[in-house]
């Protein structure tokens, strides 16, 4: 049945527990293309790179029922204590996934937080913003 | 082994010199003797932008072919693609032919594609 997606049926995923009050996600991917042109062309030629993919989220800064912070392992990703920073360990499996009544179109994929702020304004509601750099492959890719 | 017959990304061309030798007396007079008619200490830089491995590997073979720097050959057609003066121009008077000047350098851009660049110096 034709369907045209909302923002409705969007879900976003942490190591496969849907995260609450998501407010948007964008995901891109990246493909580095490689010159191959020479002295007598006249038209430019490429040969593929390396591809990636990225990305960023917006969450509300939610506490549920269970005193539980929906943006608690996303922003420990980079706010920490110690002084060792950001270890090889420190990457998140996100899912994001376009929902058609039982069918799941998901995207998943591993990834570091590559930034996150969160703050405070007189009159509106605490958001926590993301953003993320994949590392490695896509684990899932159902999106067609 | 012929040099590779590859077209380059990017190509440098130093005209080099005749041989002259100039002399100064303490009165500021110059004077210039030529020693020779032939241009000579040419040198052309060539780079070859993301070749496959096996065409880089080409480069490599072709510079023990020729022990390095020591043996000279002729470049063939494809390195001065894309010039459209007299070929002769980028040489002394045609009749000169190259050596390496050093050894090629091969940077790996990503698996399989690598950049080489090859300087190489004219000689008679």
């Amino acid at each position: 049945m034709a369907k045209v997606y909302t923002g409705r049926d969007g879900v976003m995923q942490l190591a496969d527990a849907t995260l609450a009050k998501v407010v948007n996600f964008s995901l891109q991917a990246d493909l580095e293309t490689l010159e191959t042109t020479t002295l007598s062309d006249n038209l430019r030629s490429y040969t593929p790179g390396i591809s990636g993919y990225s990305g960023n989220a917006t969450l509300l800064y939610y506490k549920d029922d269970n005193d539980t912070f929906n943006t608690t392992d996303l922003l420990n990703s980079l706010y920490k204590t110690g002084t060792t920073g950001v270890s090889g360990s420190d990457t998140v499996d996100l899912t994001f996934r376009w929902v058609d009544g039982t069918d799941n179109n998901d995207i998943k994929l591993t990834a570091y937080i590559t930034s996150a702020s969160i703050g405070a304004a007189t009159g509106e509601i605490v958001r926590a913003e993301i953003s993320f750099q994949g590392t490695g492959a896509l684990s899932t890719a159902s999106i067609s | 082994m012929a040099f590779p017959s590859l077209t380059p990304t990017q190509r440098n061309f130093e005209t080099g010199d005749y041989p002259v030798k100039t002399y100064k007396s303490q009165s500021g007079a110059e004077v210039r003797l030529l020693y020779g008619n032939q241009r000579t200490n040419m040198k052309l830089s060539l780079s070859y932008a993301n070749l496959t491995d096996a065409n880089s590997e080409l480069f490599l073979d072709h510079f023990d072919d020729t022990n390095g720097t020591f043996a000279v050959f002729d470049l063939p057609s494809e390195a001065l693609a894309g010039w459209s003066g007299n070929s002769d121009a980028l040489d002394a008077s045609g009749s000169n032919q190259w050596r390496y000047e050093s050894p090629p350098q091969l940077v790996s851009v990503r698996p399989g594609v690598s950049t080489v660049t090859v300087n190489l110096i004219g000689v008679f």
